[in-house]
This record gives structure tokens, C-alpha cells and sequence, in this order.
């Protein structure tokens, strides 16, 4: 939304591409607060759910993107499942979330987007997830290499952690994650 | 009864006592499961997060992978998020030009007639109820159990199919079978945090902490879950809780397939029951469970 003196211009761009790519219509919203009102995590985020979709109907573009409403967004699809108006709403987080990292849009992802790297690059070459390097890769990115090693201590102790990675249907994989990229152009 | 089997990347590592008491309790039942052969993680988060693509792709080439390795029609996924990216995949596929373009990806058909289950609806849709009290050798008598459900085994619902998704009541059902008592509470459907744990911990210390809170309340002696990173929240993280909160949470997390195989009277060790981080054992010994 861009606001000059008297003329207010409403953007309808971000609410087109989420519509092009997710099929959900944010303009179906009548801001009833029925997200708000059930989300988990409310109290973390900059603005509410309720919010969130005012700001991608008025093309708030920026402010829907830097927000951290979108990274607090635990994907509990309560929001969805309540919605009067079935939009699915963590479908339409998720989308932005998408296009955030999709344009490297900067933005606090709250680690959000090196977990998400680590996990896909992950599962490209091995097919399955390694909790071990999973968790031991993101805190030695984020700084914080001796975190929850108490924990992980007390796992192994009681096999609860795989001590190697167990490696699947690799080139299967990586040709998926190829065909996957050239659909997408 | 052959079923095929989906465990999940979760149910190899940290929720291996899910994979153990699933397989204990099913044996009990007659049902076969037979593992996809070579199965591939769903995505699960991360995927849906920043891959549209591929969060459809991986699920679907698992019910592709269910088909041409065990020749079953059913599958059934004991983790709640392995279970939820089945079914929205399934639903996402029902539109022909995107059933098309995945099958482009993962190179080979996925099948329309696969039924997705997750291992609570596979007990309680397709197990006679007296089977199971057949079964119960040692009743849990006098425990008052909280079942959690979160969020993914029954949201969202045009995905699941589930219509009673704030207030489900299956798992309710199922406890009282066995001889405990369901108590009722408020945060059965609520959220743990599930992954944040990693990125973002003081969210889950947080959510944790007021489901923990509500299920004592609520004078509940242990929860029940069935979800992998439900157990692991609710589980591993009330040292830590009690630490940031001063509070002085001491309840002891089951899977509901280890409170059933504890009922059928399993070993507790084949069970995995040892391998909680809360200890169980005092509590278990206690109701001589032991």
C-alpha cells in the first residue's frame, strides 16, 4: 500500500502471486479474528495472523515480509482448520514464507531459513534425515555449538540417537530434486 | 491384516520407542507390517516451508514406493507429521495438473487408491474393540490419562477427513479400553512447539510448559501421545522447563501403543520404555506395571 498525500493506492501484486502459486484467495478475508484469537504463538509475533492478511490484501508487501509473523508461525494449521471463510491460512504463511527465501528477501527468519537449507541439502543426498548432524550442523551455524548437549548426552545413553546415517536411493533423489527445480522455472 | 509401514525418519532415532511398541502391539493384534522398502523422509516441515514442490513429491513417492514394494493398499504412518504430508499430498494430487506435474518428478505413477492411516485410526478403525480387550492382561486400573493429540493427527480437517478435530476423542476411547481413565482437559489439541525446539527452544519451553501445567491440573498421572515430536517435547524438555519456570514437572510421557502394549502385558524393555528421559520407572513401579 502506498500512501502520497491524499491518494491511498492499493497493491494487489502480493495477493496475485500468492494466488498464483498456493490458489488461496486472501481477499476472501473479512477479518473476523478467528486466527488470531486461536493462534499458539500469538503473543511472539509482531502482528497477528488477523493482521498478516490485512497487509497482503493492501499490499503492505514489506511489512507482511519483515515481520516476524511468518516465523513464528508453528504450522499447527489451527488457523486453517477455523477459518469461516476456508482460506488456508498456513498456506498462505507458507507461501510468503517461500517467496521470502525463494527472492532472498532480507529478514530475521528466526534460523528459519539455515534449518530449512540444512534439512533439504540433507535429504537431497541421504533421503532421510540424520538428527544428529541435523542438530549438530544448525548450532554450529547459529554459534551455540554446545546446545542441548546435556541432551544429547542422555540419548545416546539410551539409544535414542543413531550413530550413523542411514543413506537411501541417493540418485534418485538428486534427479527428483532436478525435475522439481526445472518445474518450478 | 497387511498393512504397509511407514515409520518415519523420527521413529529410527528419537522416537524409537514408538517404532518398538507399534511393532509389539501390532504383532498382539494380527497385523503385518510391512516396511516400504527404502522409504524416504516426507519433507515434513522444512519442505512445506520453502519447497512447494517437493513437500508433494516426497510424500507422493512414498505412496508410489508403498505400492511396488509391499503390494498393499493401506499405510499406515505412526508420526503425526509423516501422516499429515500423506494425506495433504493426496489431497493436493486430487487436481489433476498437479497430480500430473508430481508424477513428472518423482518418474513413475502414484496411486489414487492408496489409504493413508495413521496408527491411532488403523487401532481404532480397523481393530474390534473386544479383540483388544481380549488382549489385556493387566488392566491399568487407576491411572488418569491426559491424551494429547496436538496438532497434525487430526488438522486440518479437509485434509484428515476428521470431523471432530477440536475435541477428538478416539485416543479417549482406546485408554479407557485398556482399563485407565481418560481425564478431561483443554489442551489436547494444542500445539508443542514441534520443531521450533531446534530453532527456536524458549517457544517450545513455553507451549510445553502450559500443556504440562494443564494435563496436572487436570489431575491427570501421565500423557498419553502419538506423535513423535510430541513425546520429545513433552518429554526431554521438563528439566529444562522446570529450570526456566521454577516449576517441578515430573510426568511421565507413554506413547499410547506403549501404554497398550504395557496393558497387553509386553515386556516393558521390549516396549523401549527404558529409554524415556523423564523417568517412568518409579511410577511404573508404583502401579506394580513393572
Amino acid at each position: 500500500m502506498k500512501v502520497e498525500s491524499k491518494n491511498i493506492i492499493i497493491d494487489p501484486g502480493l495477493a496475485e502471486e500468492i494466488k498464483k502459486r498456493s490458489g488461496e484467495n486472501v481477499f476472501l478475508c473479512y477479518q473476523c479474528k478467528k486466527c488470531a484469537a486461536g493462534c499458539p504463538n500469538r503473543k511472539f509475533m509482531d502482528a497477528s495472523p488477523t493482521e498478516l492478511m490485512r497487509k497482503v490484501q493492501l499490499g503492505m508487501t514489506d511489512d507482511a515480509m519483515k515481520d516476524n509473523t511468518i516465523w513464528y508461525c508453528l504450522s499447527c494449521q489451527t488457523c486453517t482448520a477455523r477459518c469461516p471463510q476456508d482460506i488456508d491460512i498456513a498456506h498462505v504463511v507458507d507461501t510468503l514464507r517461500i517467496i521470502v527465501q525463494e527472492k532472498g528477501v532480507k529478514a530475521d527468519t528466526k534460523n528459519s531459513r539455515l534449518f530449512n537449507m540444512i534439512w533439504m541439502k540433507m535429504l537431497r543426498f541421504t533421503g532421510r534425515i540424520y538428527e544428529v548432524a541435523l542438530t549438530g550442523m544448525l548450532n554450529t551455524f547459529t554459534g551455540k555449538p554446545f546446545k542441548d548437549m546435556d541432551l544429547g548426552i542422555k540419548m545416546i545413553k539410551s539409544g535414542k540417537l543413531k550413530l550413523f546415517p542411514s543413506i537411501k536411493r541417493t540418485s534418485e533423489m538428486m534427479k527428483m530434486f532436478k525435475r522439481a527445480k526445472k518445474l518450478k522455472k | 491384516m497387511k498393512i504397509a509401514y511407514y515409520p518415519g525418519c523420527s521413529l529410527h532415532s528419537t522416537g524409537i520407542e514408538y517404532d518398538m511398541s507399534t511393532r509389539q502391539v501390532c504383532s498382539a493384534l494380527g497385523i503385518e507390517l510391512a516396511e516400504i522398502k527404502d522409504w524416504l523422509c516426507c519433507g515434513s516441515s522444512p519442505a512445506h516451508q520453502c519447497d512447494e514442490v517437493m513437500s508433494v513429491a516426497l510424500p507422493a513417492k512414498n505412496l508410489a514406493l508403498a505400492k511396488q514394494t509391499t503390494d498393499s493398499n493401506e499405510v499406515c504412518a505412526p508420526c503425526a507429521s509423516c501422516y499429515s504430508r500423506l494425506k495433504i499430498a493426496q489431497q493436493k494430487m486430487q487436481d489433476p495438473k498437479t497430480k500430473k506435474d508430481i508424477e513428472q518428478v518423482i518418474d513413475t505413477t502414484c496411486p489414487d487408491d492408496i489409504k493413508v492411516f495413521h496408527m491411532l485410526d488403523l487401532i481404532t478403525e480397523k481393530v474390534d474393540d473386544n479383540l483388544i480387550r481380549q488382549k489385556v492382561s493387566k488392566p491399568l486400573k487407576d491411572i488418569k490419562v491426559a491424551c494429547y493429540y496436538g496438532c497434525l493427527m487430526t488438522r486440518p480437517p479437509k485434509a484428515t477427513g476428521k470431523d471432530n478435530f477440536e475435541n477428538p476423542s478416539d485416543m479417549d476411547r482406546l485408554i479407557e479400553i485398556i482399563g485407565a481413565e481418560p481425564v478431561d482437559w483443554n489442551l489436547k489439541t494444542f500445539c508443542c512447539g514441534a520443531a521450533f525446539a531446534l530453532t527456536q527452544t524458549d517457544v517450545v519451553l513455553d507451549l510445553t510448559r502450559q500443556i504440562l501445567q494443564d494435563a496436572l491440573a487436570s489431575d491427570a498421572d501421565v500423557i498419553s501421545v502419538g506423535c513423535p515430536l510430541c513425546h520429545a517435547n513433552l518429554d526431554m524438555r521438563q528439566q529444562q522447563i522446570n529450570k526456566k519456570f521454577n516449576t517441578d514437572f515430573n510426568i511421565p510421557i507413554f506413547y499410547f501403543t506403549e501404554l497398550m502394549g504395557l496393558s497387553f502385558g509386553v515386556d516393558p524393555k521390549l516396549l523401549g520404555i527404558n529409554k524415556h528421559i523423564t523417568n517412568v520407572n518409579d511410577f511404573l513401579e508404583e502401579r506394580a506395571l513393572l
